[in-house]
């Protein structure tokens, strides 16, 4: 195994985790929280590539492409349901959107 | 005369046609009911009526067609249809209904010179009652539930009669039952016909509950009986294998199965089955039980079922607020056919009934308590179905009376006679208040007999029929019984004769005292003032033939009664109803002759017609001075009676208060346990307890876990970070220790 420890890669994956968990929890435009999933996704490419790499299988890829698949079908409906709530409410705050109670 | 003979005894079709198309006999009525019931409404009044007279009509003639049939002897002991050992009988297997180990239960009809006469009487004064109806429920509007319920009771009580086996009678039993219940409750508007229409239904329930464990324990009895009269109990001697394969191949519960049983049962000496009366039970629940008991105890319950059905003591209350249904009904019901079915049961079952001298004497003890008490209180009563409604109660006394005393021939003939003269005088009273405005009230009757002579005419035919005087079929057949059980005495209860005589002369004297009271206030003197109408009209064409009919039948039946054959077996004179069930009842008389249970005595015939005479004549008289002098009912008030009379009468009026009596002791604490059980079980336990608790319990957790939802996405993210944050946690050093 030569280049760079896996273990980079997996301490990067991590803070790109944790910063996109952030985002999640803490943002209040709808957008960002959506840009913050896309980051969370990303750190679990980075994660399934990096294993992909040390063990020399081609699950970790496959899996890769999956998520990214999926990531882009979430995008296009997520996108969609946002635009949708904004000419509903006028406001991508999520505070302010609290139908899930009901 | 002898070519005319030769006539009736000549089969109008070969048996093999015949026998197995029984249920067709069944089947009409049945069908008729459907029609009625379904499409009466599109029907229409007079097309509904004719189908039910029509299916009812069928009935009749395949009816008369069986009953000529089974008076052929070379036929019927010729066929595949007749039964070996049961001369004058046939019948037809339909195959098993079901079958539960070694116990199966066959459906079969079978027609013999018992049931054979009810048959005709079922269908007979039914096709008369059917054609009655039409016209005395043409204006009412459920005139189409009326005749498909009065068709199923046909068809039920003809399940009844020709079953050939208990569990097949006892469809028939629920049946007509049913039916009683439906039409007593027929005018289900007024709550008071309702509830009298639940009232037959429950008293006849706790008839049906004893019925039932009577043929449970008749089963463990053939069980044990097949099992106990074999070769290994009998060295030496030698087994009827003939009588045990009865009640192998046709189920326990089939009569021939029963009697054959009753038959060995009841051979004590030379080389029979070796099992007898007082065999102890081996194996199975009666284990260590005699069979002398065993057979009491079914017995008494039997009688218990036929006392729910045919009014007979603790249970006849019902019958008196059955009047609550169309007049007709009660004719049919409650006069003619079912309520005699706790009679035919007994009359059906007579082999075993005179393996047990007590369960007789109590059978006859309560029919002869019965006649008395409805009696006395038929006395009292105004109302002119009720009178008949006592006095049918009455008279079913008197065939329970003969039942009892093993003089099953004149129980059954006064079946016969009850049901031709009480349906007439059922319907006329009808007609009378049909004529009448619908007055019940005797007391605001009278006169009428000028302004319906028809009606007139037959309900004092049928009046002096049940009264018992001379030339009449009532006399014949009360007298056979009287005499009968002048004659009889109960092996070791010798004072049942007695009692139950003198109690049937006195309720004979009651009997024509009542009747004739019911008579005079009703059709004789001038009209009360107190009477809706002042002038009664004469009911149609189609009430009067088949009063005339019946009334016609009350005096022919007399034939039946005349002392003009000679007993094959002994040589005296018997009459003509008696030779002819003879048949039925050889296997009775051979038990007799076996156990000693019975001694039957002649007395003087004469003598016991000239009592009987005297008897009716004065209770009549005694009602004519009384009613025509003291208590008309023309008269507004007549005379002040004396105060220990008034009082007599108010406690006859209230019915003895048994009524009272039984919402005191029974109903009563039934009502207060039921509130008991329905106060703690049901409503605090299962409904607070149980119910609402658990819907309790699921609201609070709900109410609790509510604050939870609050609808912040990033609220529930972050409890889902939580929860995966922890098991993060909980893999990396949780499982690694």
């Amino acid at each position: 195994m030569n280049g760079v420890p896996i273990n980079y890669y997996l301490y990067l994956a991590a803070v790109l985790f944790s910063m996109g968990m952030f985002g999640v929890l803490v943002r209040r435009n709808a957008l960002v929280v959506f840009m913050s999933i896309e980051l969370m996704l990303n750190a679990a490419n980075l994660t399934f590539l990096a294993y992909a790499r040390q063990r020399a299988s081609d699950i970790g890829h496959v899996s890769a492409f999956f998520v990214i698949a999926v990531a882009a079908a979430e995008a296009a409906i997520g996108l969609a349901i946002v635009i949708a709530v904004f000419r509903n409410r006028g406001t991508l705050n999520i505070e302010e959107i609290r139908t899930l109670k009901h | 005369m002898d070519s005319f003979r030769q006539f009736l005894m000549t089969s109008p079709a070969p048996l093999q046609s015949l026998a197995p198309s029984l249920w067709l006999i069944i089947g009409f009525p049945l069908l008729g009911a459907l029609i009625c019931g379904v499409f009466g409404k599109w029907l229409g009044r007079a097309n509904t009526g004719l189908i039910a007279c029509c299916a009812v009509g069928a009935s009749l003639l395949l009816s008369i067609l069986a009953y000529w049939a089974v008076n052929d002897p070379t036929t019927v002991t010729g066929s595949q249809h007749a039964f070996e050992n049961f001369r004058y009988a046939f019948g037809h297997d339909y195959g098993t209904w079901f079958q539960v180990g070694s116990f199966q239960v066959r459906f079969g009809l079978w027609v013999d010179h018992l049931n054979g006469p009810m048959l005709l009487v079922i269908t007979g004064v039914g096709l008369l009652i059917h054609i009655y109806s039409t016209s005395y429920m043409s204006h009412d509007a459920g005139y189409w539930r009326y005749f498909a319920y009065l068709n199923l009771f046909v068809a039920m009580m003809l399940v009844l009669v020709l079953a050939d086996n208990l569990v097949l009678l006892f469809v028939g039993w629920e049946g007509v039952g049913f039916c009683s219940y439906l039409l007593i409750g027929f005018w289900y508007t007024d709550p008071a016909k309702a509830w009298a229409g639940r009232k037959a239904f429950i008293t006849n329930r706790i008839g049906d509950f004893a019925f039932l464990i009577a043929a449970f324990l008749l089963v463990l009895l053939s069980d044990a009986y097949s099992r106990q009269a074999t070769e290994a109990n009998a060295p030496g001697g030698r087994i009827d294998r003939h009588r045990l394969g009865v009640v192998v191949t046709t189920g326990p519960l089939n009569f021939k199965a029963i009697d054959s049983m009753a038959r060995g049962l009841g051979t004590t000496q030379g080389n029979g089955p070796k099992m007898s009366l007082d065999t102890v039970i081996q194996e199975g629940p009666l284990k260590g039980r005699a069979v002398q008991g065993v057979v009491t105890a079914i017995l008494l319950l039997f009688l218990l079922g036929a006392a729910g059905k045919s009014a007979q003591l603790p249970l006849y209350v019902w019958l008196p607020d059955a009047m609550a249904g169309p007049t007709p009904v009660s004719a049919l019901i409650h006069a003619a056919t079912m309520v005699t079915a706790g009679v035919y049961l007994f009359c059906r079952m007579a082999s075993l009934l005179v393996l047990s001298p007590p369960a007789m004497a109590t059978v006859a003890i309560i029919g002869a308590l019965t006649a008395l008490i409805a009696a006395l209180i038929a006395f009292a009563q105004d109302d002119i179905k009720k009178v008949l409604a006592y006095s049918t109660v009455s008279q079913l006394g008197f065939m329970f009376m003969g039942v009892g005393m093993g003089v099953f021939w004149a129980a059954m003939f006064h079946l016969v006679t009850h049901a031709f003269f009480k349906a007439c005088l059922f319907l006329g009273a009808g007609s009378v208040m049909h004529g009448n405005a619908e007055e019940t009230d005797i007391k605001k009757l009278g006169g009428v007999r000028k302004e319906m002579p028809w009606t007139w005419l037959t309900f004092a035919i049928a009046t002096v029929a049940i009264t018992g005087v001379l030339p009449l079929s009532g006399f014949f057949s009360k007298d056979a019984i009287l005499h009968g059980v002048h004659g009889t005495h109960l092996h070791g209860l010798e004072w049942v004769t007695n009692f139950v005589w003198i109690i049937g002369l006195v309720t004979a004297f009651c009997t024509a005292f009542y009747m004739w009271r019911l008579y005079i206030l009703t059709f004789e003197g001038k009209r009360s003032a107190e009477a809706k109408i002042p002038h009664a009209h004469e009911s149609s064409a189609a009430m009067v033939v088949p009063l005339v009919v019946l009334a016609t039948l009350s005096v022919f039946a007399l034939i039946w009664g005349l002392h003009l054959m000679t007993s094959p077996s002994t040589g005296k004179s018997q009459a003509i109803f008696e030779n002819f069930l003879a048949p039925i009842f050889a296997n009775t008389d051979r038990i007799i002759q076996g156990t000693g249970n019975l001694v039957r005595h002649d007395s003087p015939l004469m003598t016991a017609y000239v009592v009987a005479i005297l008897i009716a004549w004065a209770g009549a008289a005694l009602a004519a001075v009384l009613y025509f002098r003291f208590f008309p009912a023309w008269r507004a008030a007549g005379k002040p009676a004396p105060a220990f009379a008034s009082m007599a009468r108010g406690f006859a009026v209230a019915k003895f208060k048994v009524d009272e009596l039984y919402e005191l002791v029974i109903i009563n604490p039934i009502k207060w346990s039921a509130k008991l059980l329905y106060r703690v079980v049901d409503s605090l336990l299962i409904d607070t307890l149980v119910v609402r608790g658990v819907a309790w319990v699921t609201y609070q957790t709900g109410a609790a876990l509510r604050y939870f939802q609050t609808g912040d996405a990033q609220g529930y993210a972050a409890v889902m970070v939580v929860a995966l944050l922890a098991g993060v946690a909980y893999a990396v050093w949780g499982l690694g220790r």
